[in-house]
């Protein structure tokens, strides 16, 4: 078993969090675990990632072409994972757009969404929408969105829930009633995507 | 039982598994969790330490560490590479004389400069200093290597370097821990001899010398030894017997070099290097007994494949050797990542693995990309600093670009970025002071300003500011106090506050170091108040000799864990042009632009991450930031 998860987003929003519960569950789960965080300058609003490997690995990087799950929290910061996609794995995209100082004045400077999916569709990635914002403000908790992708993550490698569940509640116990919450939506937005295929 | 633990607290927790009772450090990417982390778990575990601290710089701190072994105790000293150009001095007389309990000095190096410094390779420290070197592979050997050095040098009765890097340091993995050794009963004196504790006389100096080189050969043989007795292996063979092709590597290449030989089911022979320095030649020259053609993998300089290349060359049989002395072949800059011992490994034994993906992906992709410059953060004390020095220089009619401001290491540097772009240079701890005095002399008329920051300052900005007083340089220095070491995680320095009632340590006033260094001209601003903050350093601007103006307020990260609330501000709409001088002067992240939309025009918002820093409201023409009473 090898699984590699590559996260990427900007600083704030728990790209590094996700990170770390995905790491423990691999510990819990008596696997052998890699957990790369970037660290440095990455406060608010700077580019932060994270890898997570769990399973016969030994390189602290997920290799190019290896990451079986991409989740993009924010939509430009996918660019940088493009070379990791494997053919065939599963890039969950949140749509949110998180302008720098710099480009505030200039949104058309932005990429266009279409140009980034067209990209992801050349890796050939299973593009997967998740819109976590807008799930995360109807839970009532906006900055549970990694939790929400954490959910869509769980189904995906059929992780198991109960140990996700035991790790929530060391890491967020003051809110833990409405990340269980955001968990599962995640959970069953990827279980209605999986039956609408089928 | 294992845990989940970067390099950094692997080693915090070989530390306490090892006994030791005196830790001393600075801070230095990616080398400050050891400490931090030994530092948040003084009060929650039983352990040996006794004393740990954050030492002003690491030439004192390596001294520290070197006194208690020297009366017997388990040591250790943590530092970056660069640290270790300050500590060299004081090593190289320490190495000479030995010690009596375990002395280890933990260095990170950092390939690819990630932290932004110089790539130094520190291993030829190793050489150098005539000290033994372990270098780290993986974030196991972190915690078992800590245990090997302290035996191995209370066993030669000398220091031993453990070198990371950052891969090793900052990454996280599954360790397994272990049984805690304990030596809190250990008495602690000092044998009173000058032959070997001092070095005025050349005998003596000659005696340690050779001391010391034996050291080294001991240390081989104990390294060798230690493989079998207590399986924790340092320099390991693994021979195959398909082919006559082997790769010799050390350090942080392991893990991807495995992880390529796995993903494509690669038959190769392999020596593993651990101790680096001495290296281990006999088992070196049996394996170019046994391989026809061989590849050195190894970060930065071929420090291992010139050792190499010479062992190969006495010997009787040819070896083809590859490795960076080839012409275009691997780089000696950055680190090595997956794609680079993969593509080394294709070309060494002449075949495809798996194509890469189509670069022009990669290319399309990078065309597209989001820059995201790194700014002060929201409400960052140097904001105000680097604003008010500006506006003097304009109010002085300067022009930008006319005068030199020497930037230091540290979060005050990133006073040349946008939109201030106000330093042209950043060399080393405090070496903006010595830099500025230089100018002067060599012959630059106009001001020539200098900044730094408090712990920098603390570091090594002490002698350069006595010197400019002494040898009388017309100068301005800048000293951003936000009270904290805060780049590197946070640390405590000697001007750091004390609020937790830590009856152990005493502050130490910046202010009153430079009045007694003999500074005339001498200001302290708070870089919240603009308009007073200008004036001043106008003033020392125009002050014919040294003058100092020390900028103060603590570190916004910082003041915001200790919940200091202040008043926030808003934007009344009716007033805002949506002219963006506040966004383009400051480069706020709590500050968001709407463009026109329709028939709404353009304005700023201010978000609920403002700390209350108040310069937006100096900086609008048109006053409309204003001050949110209630702090509601």
């Amino acid at each position: 078993m090898e699984n590699n998860i590559y996260i990427a987003g900007v600083g704030g929003q728990g790209v590094v969090s996700l990170g770390q519960i995905l790491a423990t569950y691999g510990l819990e789960k008596g696997e052998r675990v890699k957990f790369y965080k970037q660290v440095g300058m990455a406060q608010r609003g700077g580019p932060v990632h994270c890898e997570v490997r769990i399973g016969e690995v030994f390189g602290s990087r997920i290799p190019p072409l290896s990451a079986d799950i991409i989740v993009v929290m924010e939509l430009a910061e996918g660019l940088k994972t493009l070379e990791f996609v494997k053919p065939g794995g599963i890039a969950i995209l949140n749509r949110r757009k998180i302008y720098p100082l710099n480009l505030m004045a200039y949104p058309e400077r932005y990429p266009q969404e279409r140009e980034i999916i067209h990209l992801f569709e050349e890796v050939r990635a299973k593009i997967i929408w998740i819109e976590a914002g807008k799930v995360a403000i109807e839970i009532g908790l906006p900055l549970a969105e990694n939790i929400i992708l954490l959910g869509a993550i769980a189904n995906f490698l059929s992780l198991d829930k109960d140990v996700l569940l035991s790790i929530l509640e060391k890491n967020v116990p003051g809110k833990l009633e409405k990340n269980v919450k955001a968990l599962e939506r995640g959970y069953q937005i990827v279980e209605g995507i999986k039956q609408d295929e089928r | 039982m294992k845990k989940l633990l970067t390099g950094n607290e692997a080693i915090a927790e070989g530390v306490i598994e090892s006994g030791v009772e005196v830790i001393t450090g600075y801070p230095g990417t990616p080398s400050s969790e050891v400490i931090l982390t030994l530092i948040s778990l003084q009060n929650r575990i039983d352990s040996s330490i006794q004393h740990i601290e954050w030492s002003i710089n690491e030439k004192v701190a390596l001294e520290i560490a070197a006194g208690a072994a020297w009366v017997g105790k388990r040591a250790m000293v943590t530092m970056k590479m660069s640290g270790l150009n300050v500590a060299a001095d004081s090593l190289a007389s320490i190495a000479y004389s030995g010690c009596r309990g375990g002395l280890v000095i933990f260095v990170a190096d950092d390939p690819g400069a990630h932290a932004g410094m110089v790539e130094q390779d520190s291993r030829h420290y190793a050489k150098l200093m005539i000290v033994p070197m372990l270098d780290l592979a993986s974030q196991q050997e972190c915690l078992d290597y800590v245990k090997l050095a302290f035996e191995l040098s209370e066993r030669i009765a000398g220091p031993i370097f453990l070198r990371s890097t950052t891969d090793i340091s900052h990454l996280a993995s599954d360790v397994e821990t272990g049984e805690k050794l304990s030596f809190k009963n250990r008495e602690a004196f000092l044998e009173k001899d000058i032959t070997r504790y001092t070095k005025a006389a050349s005998s003596w100096c000659i005696s340690q010398h050779q001391d010391a080189l034996l050291r080294l050969t001991k240390a081989l043989e104990y390294v060798e030894k230690y493989i079998s007795e207590y399986r924790i292996k340092v320099n390991e063979m693994f021979l195959n017997q398909v082919n006559k092709e082997g790769i010799i590597y050390t350090g942080a290449v392991e893990g991807n070099f495995k992880e390529v030989i796995k993903k494509y089911n690669l038959k190769i022979s392999w020596l593993k290097i651990g101790l680096v320095h001495p290296l281990p030649e006999e088992r070196i020259k049996k394996f170019l007994e046994k391989v026809d053609k061989v590849l050195i993998l190894e970060e930065l300089d071929p420090f291992v494949e010139t050792e190499v290349r010479r062992i190969a060359s006495l010997m009787k049989k040819p070896v083809d050797i590859w490795g960076k002395l080839n012409k275009d072949f691997l780089p000696v800059v950055g680190g090595y990542s997956f794609k680079h011992i993969k593509k080394a490994l294709e070309v060494f034994m002449g075949k495809e693995f798996e194509p890469e993906q189509d670069s022009k992906i990669k290319e399309k992709a990078k065309e597209l990309e989001v820059k995201r410059p790194t700014s002060f953060c929201v409400g960052c004390p140097h904001r105000g600093t680097y604003f008010a020095l500006n506006k003097a220089i304009k109010n002085l009619k300067y022009k930008k670009d006319e005068i030199i401001i020497t930037g230091d290491i540290g979060c005050t540097i990133l006073g040349m970025n946008e939109p201030f772009e106000s330093c042209w240079t950043e060399i080393a701890m405090g070496a903006s002071i010595g830099l500025a005095q230089g100018f002067k002399h060599g012959g630059i008329d106009k001001p020539v300003i200098a900044t730094i920051g408090d712990s920098t300052f603390f570091h090594a900005g002490i002698p350069p500011l006595i010197n400019a007083i002494y040898q009388k340089v017309p100068l301005t220095i800048i000293i951003l106090d936000n009270g904290w070491t805060a780049m590197t995680g946070f640390e405590e320095n000697p001007g750091t506050l004390v609020f937790n009632n830590n009856q152990n340590t005493q502050r130490v006033d910046i202010l009153e170091i430079c009045r007694g260094c003999g500074v005339e001209e001498l200001k302290v601003i708070d870089p919240y108040k603009p308009e007073e903050a200008i004036k001043a350093i106008t003033k020392a601007i125009k002050y014919p000799g040294v003058s100092v103006v020390i900028s103060r307020r603590e570190c916004a990260l910082q003041a915001r864990r200790r919940k200091i609330q202040l008043p926030k501000y808003k934007v009344n709409l009716e007033k805002c042009t949506g002219c963006r001088i506040c966004l383009n002067s400051l480069g706020c992240p709590a500050m968001v632009f709407h463009p026109k939309e329709g028939r709404r025009g353009p304005y700023m918002e201010i978000t609920v991450d403002c700390f209350g820093c108040g310069l937006c409201k100096f900086s609008c023409p048109t006053g409309a930031i204003e001050v949110i009473e209630d702090g509601k």
